[in-house]
């Protein structure tokens, strides 16, 4: 035979911290933990600024940078990456196009890989750039943004060290 | 109780004993990212800011630097330029000064490495820049190199780095 205490809580302390208090705060501490292991070592999240990468990623949307995509495996073609400089506050948001040892080039508009015409179905605008090709040493990916519309000169482009690769658009 | 009590005020004490230490006495990586902040806060300006003002921060900065100090600017595209000693970087801090409307400058991400006999230093940083009232700002990787003359940290040379190739 048990006791039970058919009184319900007060409506306030329902709304606040739940009917079982105890358990409410350990489901909060168990988000906090969660919550600062996963953008503190998992995802960093970024918030983009500037038409790079329109339309495939729009100025002023917020995403995740995957941390780990890059410790299994190495960056790969199409890849969207976040570049880094001195640090993780500001990062270029790129995508792939070369890998190490490849050369780039570009006629009428159409990037050529080693002479051979990159498929790229994520470019949605015009463009119109011209180029000489340009080789990728080892350990060098060569990285632009999806939105090729400006002049090339203009557009944030070349070849970045794999140490500044960060890691990989998660979402 | 009593002993708690006195072992936690000396704890206490301890902490801002360590606290003024750090205040007074800062570490030389401590020091030198603080003429960095200092620099950073130098070449910020607002659009009311009057000429007198601007010279006068101008002039601030360009004592953060040492006589035969070196900036060597190449970025692809925009500017390649090398500004050598102090009043070619005056000259033209003050013409950049006084012609922009505005000026936000941030120095991110700063970390410092002290040489071995703690006489000189070099500070890499993301420098983010925005002028006048656009909502686009500028981005560029910065290298500062420091020597210790009579105590205080000067930048001896200042290097855009190439992020991309």
């Amino acid at each position: 035979m048990s006791a039970t205490n058919d009184n319900p809580p007060p409506w306030i302390q329902v709304l606040l911290i739940g009917r079982h208090p105890r358990h409410t705060l350990i489901r909060i501490a168990v988000l906090v933990v969660i919550c600062f292991v996963t953008f503190k070592f998992i995802l960093l999240p970024v918030r983009i600024a500037g038409i790079s990468m329109e339309p495939t990623y729009r100025n002023h949307q917020i995403h995740c940078v995957n941390r780990l995509a890059y410790r299994r495996h190495e960056p790969q073609r199409g890849d969207v990456v976040s570049v880094r400089f001195a640090g993780e506050s500001v990062m270029l948001m790129k995508r792939i196009i070369a890998l190490p040892g490849e050369s780039v080039s570009f006629h009428n508009g159409h990037a050529y890989i080693n002479g051979e015409l990159l498929d790229e179905p994520y470019l949605k605008n015009d463009c119109d750039w011209n180029h000489e090709p340009i080789a990728c040493g080892p350990g060098q990916y060569y990285i632009v943004g999806d939105n090729r519309s400006m002049p090339f000169e203009l557009h944030t482009q070349g070849r970045a060290g794999r140490e500044r690769i960060f890691g990989k658009l998660f979402l | 109780m009593k002993i708690f009590f006195r072992l936690g005020l000396l704890a206490a004490v301890a902490a801002l004993g360590c606290w003024l230490w750090t205040v007074l006495f800062p570490s030389p990586e401590k020091a030198v990212l603080k003429k960095v902040s200092a620099l950073a806060e130098t070449a910020t300006f607002s659009a009311d800011a009057s000429s007198l003002t601007r010279a006068g921060k101008a002039s601030s900065m360009v004592s953060l630097f040492a006589n035969d100090a070196e900036i060597v600017l190449d970025i692809a595209g925009v500017v390649t330029r090398t500004l050598s000693g102090r009043e070619e970087i005056r000259e033209v801090t003050l013409g950049g000064f006084v012609n922009l409307p505005s000026l936000k400058a941030e120095f991110l991400d700063a970390t410092a490495k002290i040489s071995a006999d703690k006489k000189s230093a070099e500070v890499s940083c993301t420098a983010k820049l925005q002028a006048g009232s656009q909502k686009d700002f500028g981005v560029q990787e910065l290298r500062f190199r420091f020597k210790l003359v009579e105590n205080n940290w000067l930048i001896t040379r200042l290097e855009t780095v190439k992020t991309l190739q």
